[in-house]
């Protein structure tokens, strides 16, 4: 009982790592997606990559899952029908949201306002309120409360959500509806905010249940099935998901708390990019995962960045997330020249898939990156073997039309697009880096997803982050990444209070009852206790700023000059970000700890490196346009290319399911876990 | 004009479209920068929760090339006769001083010169400006926005232009004296640092531009961007703009003073490629604060935005269409009074403006242009000493109906002001001596219409310690109207209820009211105006309001046509007959629907509002003859007609 099996289910393929725990050997298997029940894909891919690796499924430990079916179901609007019991006098309080509208003036004649998650016919008060400071300002009128709750759920609601004002500071009431509803409604799946977001700011704390309750039934249904599926077929192994901060949970705590896995696609992504990344000795990376759609990026410092909010679509869900951007940019998007301004715009809109970029001969006639790339030659027409034969000639009419329009030559107008769609995940390159005061010299790019190595090089010049790290099998990293997560659970409270009038012992009680309950988790997921883990955090900000900073508190300094640490780290961290410190008071908003139970790292394949010669992995060259006139590259199979062998740009290294583009003035060379290491030079 | 600068010109090299569309792109992003810095450092909730700031990034001529407001930096230069100096930040709140670029002394605007180039090379290549909305900058009343203002040395400090930063230096002097007279110094100082955090943001990002393609790339693409707005106007102007003069008139309906109400009027034209915008026919200055002195290069970005807007709003709009416009304003007007005008509550008449110009231009494309909305920005202030003797003041903005529009419904209870937001109730009862007993919109306040007028905000406010109101609104008398069909929107009344159960109607501008533990107050702002004829909106979207509880079952009937059984299910063949007999007893639908007559309006002012009707305005005597005397100073502008 020594294997575990990381599975990714993607928007076309879903793909599975399977590994030996006591060897540390492992296999892959990639199998097209079933968008209508993810689980067919995943239940197949199984039982293929233990027949492949001659392993009997029953012997099968652990999986590990990373899923998009509650985003999905978000972007889809597919979610489940949700009933909102609001305190009385906050029935709108998520058809009024933050009452924003776009900029710049008169942004509000363009602006289109989704239907919330719970709509006001679904949506009742209670009497009932809390103060901010958690007292009870009027009782719960049970009787009140039972009325509505069961004319709501009797009005066939699929899902209940109970928001009530300042429950943060007091849950009780929110409780006490809970186990009302309960008793009207024993299988009616119950959110309650304070369980989900115990934060202060009522709509975003009231969105974030609601988007739970939402997602709830569905991914209930989806993770509750694949369970069935598993036993059914003798696999016992436990289920485990994989949350957007990159860690693990539980399928039961999955079903409880679906909100938390949101981002659980791109966070595996990124969790298997750093497991990389750290092997090869690069603990500070940009991860750049461009795919067909949309780019996702994220920065690590040897642990991924951890954002408080994710804004989907129009909605900003508030729960720990990778802090990962994504642009819409990828190598479907589709390159247009609006009349008014003659301006070259690529994207956000893609071909997607069907009908896909114009070389794929899908019937896709819209320009696109790849048909840019093709145009320009960085994409070989015949990819490696002859599996896929790209149309140069369709790729040429579409690239062609923007030609016409900004009256650029063709390869110029390839050549633009290709800059331009570089300059949109530049931009969200910066977002993480340069914008949070990173400067990304500092950082190491890698480069992964369908695109990502095709343009990885590209952005490492905007961006001077070297080397760029292009794994082996760069499209697998997100099943990788389910495999090496850690568990992980945040448990947090809300302390608003100047550090003038916090108590340092009272801090540190709540610090430590809130490592208590992680610690409870980690034993209740049968973590041993070597491999338990407990971080804790103090988020600060100036006494009345609006946004808070986390900042780490390690245990030895429960005793020592705790306040003091936290202001003069709390200062240092906001005048690098920022540019300036304040003399004003710091304040705590919330006290938070992290459960975290390691995993045994999956080992990646290791080999001496050898010779600087890679004429043995050479299979011939390719004419690629680029600054205006053609070169010559040499192109490489990636399978071929061992451990110290050198690759002068310009350089093509193709794959099974990725090409890397080597530009001129840099060399690639391969270290010895088989990554490509793109530098200057 | 500033002395020992050098100001870059752009030189005149083509550039290629990617380059400039990647310039484009970065000056964008450096904008939504400039405002991500000032959210998470801004202590003042009316920046940070509110969002009341507005960025730009100029070009060497200080013409926005990006941002929000625009437009100022040239006219304030023309006069500035000092040096300017890489490490300089000029500070500066008056608005008489800058031509109304900022148009209330609240507006705390800072002005970042950036240069590119070490020591005697270096050159002026664009401004990074901001300027916020500061809580409080001293004078009589918390909030620096007394109601009862006659001049504006009866509202706040006014800082001149300023160096607050020399070569790089603080001027501790004038920040001192700054602080020393406002109620929240730490808040104004943590304010102005998140400013100019949020330009030296933009000044990084500007000269990295600079470093990367060249300095003289990024001037030829600032140029460019310009042109490409500008050719993009003309053929908006061309295409949307009357060549027949159209007019629209609008009022504000009171100015805090009793007087009122004050009529603005713009009429519009257009000859071959350049448009005409006269506001000739506006009411004489107000003696209170409701004067709102109107920057013309702003005006000029106003059109531009609302054209854009209205008809495409791809376009990056920027300062390139200028020299297009032509804009005549009467001196001691409403809209250009005379120092020293009275400014703080200048926020009716900058949103009428808006009212304004969309009915002008609605009279050539009605079916792009939208109703009226709540028209204003409502504001509460709550002002006192707690149990600890500690002094605590809240400004909070509220927001109303958005009107109806091609696209859609108007949102209700929305914010007007780009990227405003309200604030949290749990913010505000935890950081404020305030209880929030109700945040809802207000059934029915909405314009019926094709497209409904978004409903009005209810707020319920439960003060929790003794201490002063302040109440900012309008569209108490005059209703926000109704566009191509639609119907006007509700009108805003503040209820003050004591503890005792009585109720008293406050004056919709109003100062130190005094107001006691458990005493409520009752905020309620105007609807948006409807939007195409409500008859022809599907009977399915109605039911749908009418079970939301947006719209009431009667209105339904009344305004809609629409007939509806007791469990809310449509009565289809009652609908039809309804809705024909609708349609013959009213005739034929208005263009602009305003409600009833201003003379009925005034008439039954006290009876429908509670509140008495305004005085007839009268010329403020001084201002009148101070107007006059410049206008002989000057040359009389030229005559313009339409041919």
């Amino acid at each position: 009982m020594a294997y575990r099996v990381g599975v990714d289910v993607g928007g076309t393929f879903t793909d599975l790592m399977l590994f030996d725990e006591r060897t540390g050997r492992y296999w892959r298997h990639k199998t097209p997606s079933t968008p209508h029940d993810p689980s067919e894909a995943v239940l197949e891919g199984i039982a293929a990559i233990c027949q492949q690796a001659g392993v009997d499924p029953t012997s099968v430990a652990q999986i590990m899952h990373g899923t998009t079916v509650a985003t999905n179901v978000i972007l889809e609007g597919k979610g489940a029908r949700v009933g909102l019991i609001t305190t009385e006098g906050f029935k709108q309080i998520l058809h009024l949201a933050r009452s924003q509208t776009p900029g710049p003036l008169a942004g509000w004649m363009i602006m289109i306002k989704p239907e919330p998650p719970a709509t006001l016919a679904d949506t009742r008060e209670v009497r009932e309120r809390m103060s901010a400071q958690g007292q009870v300002i009027r009782e719960l009128d049970e009787a009140q409360a039972e009325a509505a709750l069961r004319e709501l759920i009797g009005s066939g609601i699929e899902s209940l959500t109970i928001s009530l004002i300042n429950s943060f500071a007091n849950p009780d009431h929110e409780r006490r509806l809970k186990a009302i509803a309960q008793r009207i409604a024993p299988d009616l799946p119950v959110t309650i905010s304070y369980e989900v977001l115990p934060e202060f700011r009522e709509y975003e704390r009231a969105l974030t249940a609601a988007m739970n309750a939402y997602v709830k039934p569905r991914v209930r249904t989806y993770v509750h099935n694949l369970d069935q599926q598993l036993r059914r077929q003798g696999i016992a192994a436990k289920l485990n998901i994989l949350r957007s901060d990159a860690g693990l949970m539980t399928a039961e705590t999955t079903e409880e708390n679906p909100v938390y896995t949101l981002l659980s696609g791109p966070s595996g992504g990124v969790a298997g990019a750093l497991h990389i990344a750290l092997r090869a000795g690069y603990p500070n990376i940009l991860t750049f995962d461009m795919g067909g759609t949309s780019t996702d990026v994220a920065l690590c410092m040897g642990e991924p960045n951890i954002a408080r909010e994710t804004v989907l679509g129009y909605f900003p869900v508030k729960v720990p997330s990778v802090d990962v951007r994504s642009v819409g940019a990828g190598g479907g998007s589709i390159a247009h020249v609006p009349a008014l301004t003659k301006a070259l715009r690529v994207g956000p809109q893609s071909a997607g898939a069907v009908p896909g970029p114009a070389c794929y001969g899908k019937g896709g006639t819209q320009p696109t990156v790849t048909d840019a790339n093709v145009v320009c030659g960085y994409l070989p027409p015949s990819i490696l073997g002859g599996a896929m034969q790209l149309d140069v000639a369709a790729a040429r009419a579409a690239v062609q039309t923007i030609a016409d329009a900004t009256g650029l030559s063709l390869l110029d107008a390839a050549e633009g697009i290709l800059r331009i769609v570089n300059e949109n995940m530049f931009g969200a390159l910066r977002l993480v880096s340069v914008q949070k005061g990173f400067d990304p010299r500092d950082f190491a790019l890698m480069a992964f997803g369908g695109a990502g190595p095709l343009h990885g090089n590209a952005l490492a010049e905007l961006l001077g982050a070297y080397p760029v790290i292009v794994p082996p099998a760069p499209g697998l990293l997100c099943a990788m990444g389910d495999l090496s997560a850690d568990y992980r659970d945040e448990f947090a409270r809300t302390y608003i209070r100047t550090v003038d009038k916090a108590e340092q012992e009272e801090i540190v009680g709540i610090l430590r009852e809130l490592g208590a309950e992680a610690r409870a988790m980690l034993q209740s997921e049968q973590i041993p206790a070597e491999r338990q883990e407990l971080r804790y955090f103090v988020d600060l900000r100036y006494y009345r700023q609006g946004y808070e900073m986390p900042i780490e508190v390690r245990e030895g300094d429960f005793e020592g000059e705790l306040i003091p640490t936290l202001v003069r780290q709390f200062n240092e961290i906001h005048d690098r970000t920022y540019g300036f410190m304040l003399d004003s008071v710091v304040e705590i908003v919330n006290l938070r700890a992290v459960g975290i139970g390691r995993v045994t790292k999956i080992e990646l394949p290791e080999a001496e490196p050898g010779d600087a010669d890679a004429s043995g992995a050479f299979v011939g060259e390719h004419q690629i346009y680029r600054h205006g006139e053609w070169l010559s590259a040499r192109l490489y199979d990636r399978a071929r290319l061992r451990p110290g062998m050198r690759v002068e740009g310009p350089a093509i290294v193709t794959e099974l399911d990725s090409t890397t583009v080597v530009l001129p003035g840099h060399t690639a060379t391969v270290d010895r876990y088989f990554n490509l290491l793109i530098n200057k030079g | 004009m500033p002395t020992h600068v050098k100001i870059a010109t752009a030189p005149d090299i083509a550039i290629d479209p990617v380059t400039l569309d990647i310039i484009e792109n970065a000056l964008k992003n450096t904008r939504y920068e400039m405002d991500a810095v000032l959210y998470r450092t801004a202590m003042s909730p009316v920046i940070r929760e509110q969002h009341d700031q507005f960025p730009m990034v100029t070009d060497p001529q200080g013409r926005m090339v990006v941002g929000q407001f625009g437009s100022y930096i040239a006219g304030l230069m023309a006069s500035w006769d000092q040096t300017v100096e890489p490490g300089d930040v000029i500070l500066l709140s008056d608005p008489y001083l800058c031509g109304g670029a900022i148009s209330h002394v609240n507006d705390l605007l800072v002005m970042l010169p950036i240069f590119y180039g070490q020591g005697d090379e270096a050159e002026l290549i664009g401004w990074a400006s901001m300027f916020g909305h500061a809580q409080d900058v001293g004078g009589p009343l918390p909030g620096s926005l007394p109601t009862g203002a006659t001049t504006i040395f009866g509202e706040g400090l006014r800082l001149p232009p300023v160096k607050i930063y020399e070569r790089g230096k603080l001027n501790r002097a004038v920040l001192d004296i700054m602080l020393n007279n406002v109620r929240q110094p730490e808040m104004n100082r943590a304010d102005l640092m998140a400013i100019v955090a949020s330009c030296r943001t933009a000044e990084k990002r500007v000269i990295e531009l600079c470093d990367r393609f060249g300095k003289e790339t990024y001037l030829a693409a600032c140029q460019a961007l310009l042109d490409r707005t500008y050719r993009a106007m003309k053929q908006l102007i061309v295409q949307n703009l009357p060549e027949e003069p159209q007019f629209f008139e609008d009022y504000i309906d009171d100015d805090g003073l009793g007087n009122g109400p004050f009529k603005m009027k713009l009429t519009i034209y257009r000859k071959g490629e350049e448009a005409y915008f006269d506001w000739t026919g506006t009411d004489p200055q107000a003696l209170g604060p409701i004067n709102f002195y109107l920057n013309e290069s702003m005006f000029k970005m106003f059109i531009g935005v609302y054209l854009i807007m209205v008809f495409d709003p791809q376009i990056l709009f920027n300062d390139g269409f200028y020299d297009l416009l032509h804009v005549t304003m009467p001196k001691g007007s409403l809209i250009q009074p005379e120092f020293p005008a009275a400014l703080g509550c200048r926020t009716h008449a900058l949103t009428r403006l808006f009212d304004v110009l969309g009915g002008a231009l609605a009279k050539r494309a009605p079916e792009f242009t939208t109703a009226a909305g709540y028209g204003t920005s409502p504001y509460l202030l709550y002002s006192g000493y707690d149990k600890d003797g500690e002094f605590f003041y809240l400004m909070e903005i509220t927001y109303g109906g958005i009107p109806g529009r091609p696209i859609g419904d108007g949102m209700d209870g929305h914010s007007w002001w780009p990227l405003f937001t309200n604030i949290p109730t749990e913010y505000l009862e935890s950081y404020y001596p305030i209880r929030i007993d109700a945040y809802t919109s207000i059934q029915d306040s909405g314009g019926a219409g094709f497209h409904r007028g978004g409903n009005g905000i209810e707020k319920v406010y439960t003060f929790l310690e003794p201490g002063e109101i302040s109440i900012h609104d309008d569209r108490w008398l005059t209703p926000p109207w109704g566009n191509v069909g639609g119907k006007p929107g509700s009108r805003s009344t503040k209820i003050l209820r004591r503890t005792d159960g009585s109720e008293q109607i406050l004056p919709s501008k109003c100062d130190q009211v005094q107001v006691e533990p458990g005493d409520q107050l009752i905020y309620r702002t105007a609807g948006g105006g409807g939007w195409k004829d409500p008859l022809s909106r599907p009977a399915e979207f109605v039911q749908r309001d009418v079970k939301y509880g947006l719209v009431s079952a009667q209105k339904a009937f009344d305004d809609y046509g629409v007939v509806l059984h007791a469990d809310l299910e449509i009565d289809y063949p009652a609908t039809e007959a309804r809705r024909a007999a609708i349609a013959e007893a009213r005739g034929e639908v208005k263009g602009f629907d305003f409600g009833p007559p201003l003379e009925e309006l005034l008439a039954n002012a006290q009876a429908e509002t509670g509140l008495p009707a305004p005085r007839k305005p009268q010329p403020v005597k001084w201002a009148m003859a101070r107007a006059a005397r410049r206008e002989r100073a000057t040359q009389p502008e030229p005559l313009v007609s339409a041919d």
